[in-house]
């Protein structure tokens, strides 16, 4: 069990690629909370989320998203999620999550 | 022919991972295909992150998985003596407005075929969770 997370700020497109490998449940969420944060703390922008090779998200996973859109929404930034695995997609649909932060799904 | 598991597992979030994946390892063996296994494996791990992050006792103290497999379907009770807490106070998430709790126990009932919950407060908290195979 265990979470890796690529951060890059992309200039050109203004927004965060953030990639997020592995595992996110109650023991690694708050890896993702920091790296998060330190990205909106470094510099205030969308922030997309790659979920290609995420394999497992949980309750507390969706809640570190759900609280960084809350914090987002100060600066109208948002957080979007890209290319969720079938598992993950059907707990975004479940939760009704994908209508606020999946637009391509 | 009914097998009964159990797991005693300390309250730290480390080993939420290990019970989700023994208790899929066992769905998986007990024949149900690869959605259900999924399913059950997040309503566990669900179950199990409520006892670490809600319950009140030391994370040293332990709680109880147990798993009940039939031909038919599994029975999974996941039981600890954290505290327990007031069901009456739960409230379902409302999706427009979401908030960073309060997921856990809509998604296991959104994942599993029966789900009863049972906390006394000052004690602890028993959620049984059913999931029948070739369900359709």
């Amino acid at each position: 069990m265990s979470l890796k997370i690529q951060s890059n700020f992309n200039d050109e497109g203004n927004q965060w690629e953030i990639k997020a490998i592995g595992d996110v449940d109650i023991s690694t969420a708050p890896k993702l909370r920091d790296c998060l944060d330190a990205a909106l703390q470094d510099k205030k922008a969308n922030i997309v989320l790659h979920l290609e090779e995420l394999n497992y998200i949980d309750s507390t996973g969706l809640g570190v998203i759900i609280g960084t859109m809350g914090k987002m929404k100060e600066y109208e930034n948002q957080i979007m999620l890209v290319n969720p695995k079938e598992n993950i997609k059907k707990l975004l649909n479940i939760t009704s999550l994908d209508r606020i932060l999946c637009p391509k799904i | 022919m009914t097998d009964i598991l159990k797991f005693s597992i300390p309250g730290k979030p480390e080993y939420v991972g290990t019970v989700r994946l023994a208790v899929s390892s066992l769905a998986n063996c007990a024949g149900f295909d690869i959605e259900a296994v999924e399913d059950i494996k997040v309503a566990v791990s669900e179950a199990c992150t409520n006892v670490v992050c809600h319950g009140k006792s030391n994370r040293d103290d332990c709680y109880e998985v147990a798993c009940e497999i039939s031909e038919e379907r599994i029975i999974i009770l996941v039981i600890d003596r954290a505290g327990g807490y007031d069901m009456s106070q739960y409230q379902r998430p409302v999706m427009d407005n979401p908030k960073e709790g309060g997921l856990g126990i809509f998604i296991i009932k959104a994942l599993m075929d029966e789900v009863d919950i049972f906390s006394e407060l000052g004690m602890g908290t028993s959620i049984k969770m059913v999931k029948y195979l070739n369900r359709l």
